[in-house]
């Protein structure tokens, strides 16, 4: 994902907007309880107070109070932080929600390119990443605030000389705070940049270390790894050069004991001459040697934002990214049959891209069978997965029964084209449910009518569970072969029109082999099918043969014809018939 | 034994698996660790100053007027310990900032590195077991360096209110042992709310792992849920995920929230009733309310430490998961080797009576194989996926070794070779490509450190890919990642066929080389493999036949054993497996489209 620099990325706060109100809700409170629990104190005080005047009597009444405010403090804080949490948590779904059908409307180029692994972090771990901020930092903000400013307000009521000493105290930490804060949102930036190396450092030493140890018993990918490492050490050792004093320093003057003894030194100078009152200066040691402490948080929260704000980048970036245009509802088209057309197509990834395909003009009439062949490069793929609007084209048009698949509904699309890709995909689901994926009205019956044109019934009815046995990575092994059965027997209740095939290029066991290739060739029967091609022999009866070279449409043709005019496609033969030829030789043979 | 044993016992291994990660640092971190503890102890003498100060200044019926002179000293005694506190801390977080910490955990990190080098590559090959290293790997560091922070929070929870309630029983033993009897109730509170929370922790890491897994599932299928119209908002088992998450989040905060709750209150009502019972005690007319002000002014301060102490203890448990797993991987021992050590003279390879089984596997995967290589000679593997023919040349790679029986080349046991000689034995093609983000020549040099550059392009041009090397921007110092995906999937095999080249070892393991390649890609890597198979000792694994129709030997595996050996022709005309594997395959290939 290349960073966008022109986009502006929101705020940490601006990111909770959807949650706004709660989070508001839970902040309040959060400042209610430090205002409750400051009261506790002058209770307390208050409950000395009375002591002092009489110590005959229980002070029942301030003791009360300060257990009630104390306890009333204690709800609030908690009410607060789980109305944080709930708030953030909800913020999760709602994001998560919001990617995916983001998601569902990006081309799947950029799905493709950006790769799901990638996809699914941000989804996943990024948005998880917010909760820090969202739930746990958001009650102490508002805490760290309200708490020295009320303090304050008392103090000054109670003694002005040590509200102002108190303050002495915390002005000298927020001043070394600041010092500490100096210059690190840069150092924070180099310190997340080099943890993210290490990251995928590690992730490369480990993953490739199978590969790496036939060869160098992993002497390269070692070096880089402690590159890493390094980089990241010294990024952490200057953090600490530049700023560790400060922040030690800021840590120990915010700490509650400074406030403490200065206030107990003054107070105690000042009660010996009789100029303060002791249930007063008492009263101000409870209250007053929290104000700093309360402070203390914001340090280590803005460490926490700074982590939170690389996340918001990057799910920011993915919601930034256009989705495909769709044509308002009342102005869609049907397609008339089931032909594909391509006119003029050219076509590039990126803007500033070099041209994938250029001027490519062809016609697949309903019924047709379309072979698309070239070298690796050549664009046949790229081809196939311009009808389904994996991409839109960058110029010219291509049809589906006469009409732009960007003036089609996407469903009205995906109604007309049936795909089988190469990557065979199955959901964590019943085998049954993978077959009706999307038609969740169709029988069992026409499941299995499907399952037995695809030439998998057999090897389902055979499973412990039949139809029911879960199936995708969490679910009961099939091989590569079954698996394709699958995905064909979905495409054959699917039935639509134009099927586009992107043929797999090994089929994974011999076996299975014949069983898929009979299930393909039910799947074809009647449609218009354009097929990526890599084994040619299988495309020898094709009505057409289109053959790429360069992103260019070279050759177009029958085999025969093909093969007559000795140019690419003849290449190609010669090419594959040697492939197919070859054996590797023992030593006798 | 009593059931506080278990308990403590982790406590004193943790400290011991603390003191070996810091390894020719551990007296620093010890005494970093005990300065913090005796900073908490003064800065608990400092605090009970106040109580003869208040004696002193307080005017009660004994004394009504402030004595400065009786509170002088106490009040320079207190500034002294709040002092002495102050430095013995700063000292004891030089640990941290002087950067003993970030050295540790980045020797730490190079060992656990080096230690996954040593391993029996079997432990790191499944990808679980990749993923748990590798987050291990990524947070040693995360973990470890919150220790000081973590362990100074504990000392002012634990140590100072203890040295608070010991003095205070030298003013007044009542108050002391109240406090003495209040505050320790945190200990067994905490063990009690600890498996609450580990529960917690479990549903939600469950919870959350299965919508990761959906996430992962829906990115990936994509394309087949958009072509199926059921994306997005429509795509219900996500969505419902997505709100089973939120539930069990909810609800583990609601459950986590009631022993927290429970907890604090207790703790904050604790510091009450010492308030109460002091101020009853006043009324009484025993204590003076000088004592109960300072302890008041000193007791507050300890509400917050104190209940805030569970929700830092998490970390404490990061800590101790993160220590037990780095001292488990530091366990690991590398497989064994047998003296004296040899060297073999001759190429051929033998598996006598192998029995393998997978750790987490249930059944073997290989099971008393027996099979010969001769020297120079082509094997093919074949068989359905599963059965064992990839374990085979893992078991010969040693990155295990067999329950059963025994592997030797040129009749020596593979486990009597060192690894560095074992390792310069094989080369392997693997069908994934795996290339690593460096120059193509760094890219091919791996197999060969001290291999010349010319040595290099002599390999590639072997391996079919010097020409399209050439092609490239920069030439051989064009970077991987630079040109990343514009490598074709042949271009790619070609590259690691020219480390196989390079290495020029006399064992050549191809594991389904020209699987997933198109057929332009696969005429250049089979002529690189032509040259590479050349006079060496050669096993593939094959799921394409007709390329290993003229091997010299084709074992059929199944079932963990060799269920058929032969030459293609003996075997197609015993008329069993293979030929009907075989025949399978030339009907699919005659299959065409078209009508």
């Amino acid at each position: 994902m290349p960073a966008s620099a022109a986009q502006p990325v929101p705020s940490a706060w601006a990111v909770m907007q959807p949650v706004q109100g709660r989070i508001r809700f839970a902040m309040a409170l959060s400042g209610l309880s430090a205002a409750a629990a400051l009261g506790a104190l002058c209770a307390l005080a208050w409950s000395v107070h009375t002591l002092l005047q009489s110590s005959a009597s229980w002070p029942w009444q301030p003791l009360l109070l300060a257990a009630v405010l104390t306890a009333l403090a204690f709800v609030l804080r908690l009410t607060a932080f789980n109305r944080s949490h709930y708030a953030a948590f909800h913020l999760e779904t709602l994001l998560r929600s919001r990617l995916s059908e983001h998601l569902a409307h990006l081309p799947l180029g950029y799905v493709q390119q950006t790769g799901s692994g990638a996809l699914a972090k941000v989804m996943m771990e990024d948005v998880k990443a917010l909760h820090v901020f969202v739930a746990d930092s958001t009650p102490l903000y508002a805490r760290a605030y309200v708490s020295p400013l009320l303090t304050f307000a008392l103090l000054l009521w109670l003694d002005w000389r040590l509200a102002l000493a108190a303050t002495a105290v915390l002005g000298l930490g927020v001043a070394v705070v600041s010092l500490a804060l100096r210059g690190s949102a840069d150092m924070m930036r180099r310190y997340n940049e080099a943890g993210e190396n290490v990251g995928k450092a590690v992730v490369e030493y480990v993953q490739a270390m199978p590969v790496v140890r036939t060869f160098d018993t992993g002497t390269a990918t070692f070096c880089r790894y402690q590159r890493a490492l390094e980089a990241y050490r010294d990024v952490v050792k200057s953090w600490y050069r530049m700023s560790g004093t400060s922040s030690r320093l800021s840590q120990i003057i915010l700490s509650p004991l400074p406030t403490l003894v200065v206030l107990v030194w003054l107070g105690a100078w000042l009660t010996s001459r009789d100029a303060l009152d002791a249930a007063t200066w008492l009263a101000v040691l409870l209250a007053g040697t929290g104000m700093a402490e309360s402070l203390l948080p914001m340090v280590s929260l803005r460490h926490l934002v700074g982590k939170t704000q690389m996340s918001i980048h990057r799910i920011h970036e993915v919601l930034a990214e256009p989705v495909l245009p769709v044509p308002a509802a009342i102005a869609t088209k049907m397609p008339r049959d089931a032909g594909v057309r391509f006119e003029q197509v050219d076509f590039r990834y990126m803007a500033d891209g070099p041209l994938v395909l250029r001027g490519v003009s062809f016609e697949a009439p309903p019924g047709s069978i379309t072979a698309l062949v070239g070298p690796s490069g050549a664009g046949k793929t790229t081809v196939a997965r311009l009808i389904p609007r994996f991409w839109d084209v960058s110029a010219g048009s291509i049809q589906v029964g006469g009409v732009d698949v960007r003036e089609l509904q996407p469903a009205a699309l995906m109604q007309q084209v049936a795909f089988v890709f190469q990557d065979t995909f199955l959901f964590a689901d019943t085998i049954a449910n993978n077959i009706r994926l999307g038609l969740a009205d169709a029988t069992m019956d026409e499941v299995i009518a499907a399952a037995r044109a695809a030439q998998a019934h057999e090897f389902i009815a055979a499973l412990p569970l039949g139809y029911d046995t879960p199936a995708g990575e969490r679910g009961v092994f099939l091989s590569g072969g079954q698996r394709q059965r699958i995905t064909i027997a979905r495409a054959i209740l699917q039935s639509r029109p134009i099927l586009v095939l992107d043929e797999a290029t090994a089929f994974a066991d011999p076996e299975n082999e014949a069983a898929l290739v009979a299930a393909l060739a039910n799947l074809m029967r009647g449609k218009t099918v354009l097929m990526v091609a890599h084994r040619l022999s299988t495309i020898r009866d094709a009505d057409q043969i289109l053959v790429f070279d360069q992103g260019r449409l070279v050759e177009r043709g029958r085999h025969e014809a093909l093969l007559a005019e000795r140019g690419v496609y003849e290449r190609l033969w010669s090419n594959y018939e040697q492939a197919q030829g070859w054996a590797l030789r023992g030593a006798q043979a | 034994m009593s059931a506080t044993q278990p308990q403590i016992t982790p406590l004193r291994e943790t400290w011991r698996q603390l003191m070996a990660s810091a390894r020719s640092r551990a007296p620093r971190l010890r005494a970093s660790l005990i300065g913090l503890g005796i900073s908490a102890a003064l800065q608990g003498l400092a605090l009970a100053c106040l109580m003869p100060l208040f004696q002193a200044l307080i005017p009660t019926a004994h004394h009504p007027s402030a004595d400065w002179q009786a509170a002088l000293p106490w009040l320079l005694l207190m500034t002294g310990l709040m002092l002495a506190s102050m430095l013995l801390r700063w000292r004891a977080q030089g640990f941290d900032h002087r950067g003993d910490m970030v050295d540790n955990t980045h020797e730490l990190r190079t060992e656990l590195g080096e230690q996954l080098r040593r391993i029996p590559l079997e432990q790191v090959q499944d990808k679980r077991a990749g993923e748990v290293n590798a987050t291990l790997l990524g947070s040693v560091d995360e973990n470890l360096s919150y220790l000081l922070t973590i362990v100074n929070m504990m000392a002012h929870a634990l140590i100072t209110p203890a040295v608070v309630a010991l003095a205070a029983l030298y003013f007044d033993w009542r108050m002391g042992l109240i406090l003495l009897l209040v505050f320790p109730l945190l200990i067994p509170l905490y063990r009690w709310r600890r498996p609450a929370f580990g529960r917690g922790m479990r549903m939600l890491a469950d919870a959350q792992q299965r919508t990761s897994a959906d996430i992962l599932e829906y990115v990936q299928g994509l394309p087949v849920l958009r072509a199926a119209c059921c994306a997005g908002l429509q795509a219900e088992r996500l969505q419902a995920s997505f709100k089973h998450l939120e539930t069990i989040q909810t609800i583990g905060q609601q459950k986590g929230a009631k022993p927290n709750l429970i907890l604090a209150t207790v703790m904050e009502m604790a510091v009450l009733l010492v308030v109460f019972i002091g101020a009853w005690l006043v009324t009484q007319g025993t204590l003076d309310v000088a004592i109960l002000a300072a302890l008041m002014v000193i007791v507050v301060r300890f509400g917050e430490p104190l209940a805030t102490f569970v929700l830092y203890a998490k970390v404490i448990d990061l800590i101790e998961a993160a220590l037990g797993k780095i001292d488990a991987m530091l366990r690991i021992e590398p497989l064994p080797q047998i003296l004296p050590a040899q060297a073999p003279q001759s190429f051929e390879v033998a598996f006598e009576g192998v029995s393998f089984s997978y750790a987490q596997a249930g059944k073997p995967t290989l099971q008393a194989l027996d099979a010969r290589l001769p020297a120079c000679s082509l094997t093919a593997l074949v068989g359905p996926s599963g059965s064992g023919k990839t374990t085979l040349t893992r078991l010969l790679m040693r990155h295990a070794d067999p329950q059963a029986g025994r592997i030797t080349i040129g009749g020596v046991d593979v486990r009597a070779i060192e690894p560095e000689r074992l390792n310069a034995l094989i080369s392997v093609v693997f069908q994934d490509v795996y290339l690593f983000d460096d120059t193509i020549l760094a890219n091919i040099r791996m197999a060969r450190p001290e291999a010349s550059d010319a040595e290099v392009e002599t390999a590639a041009r072997a391996a079919h890919c010097h020409d399209f090397i050439r092609r490239l921007p920069e030439g051989y110092a064009t970077r991987v990642g630079d040109i990343g995906g514009r490598l074709s999937g042949g271009e790619r095999q070609r590259i690691s066929i020219a480390r196989a080249m390079l290495k020029d070892a006399p064992i050549v393991i191809l594991d389904e080389p020209t699987a997933a390649l198109d057929t332009e890609s696969e005429v250049a890597v089979q002529g690189a493999i032509d040259a590479l198979v050349r006079d060496r000792t050669v096993i593939v694994v094959a799921h394409r036949l007709s390329t290993i129709a003229a091997a010299d030997q084709i074992l059929v595996i199944d079932g963990g054993r060799v269920v058929e050996a032969g030459r293609h022709g003996e075997l197609l005309a015993d008329n069993g497996r293979y030929a009907r594997m075989w025949e399978a395959q030339q009907s699919a290939k005659n299959w065409h489209a078209g009508r």
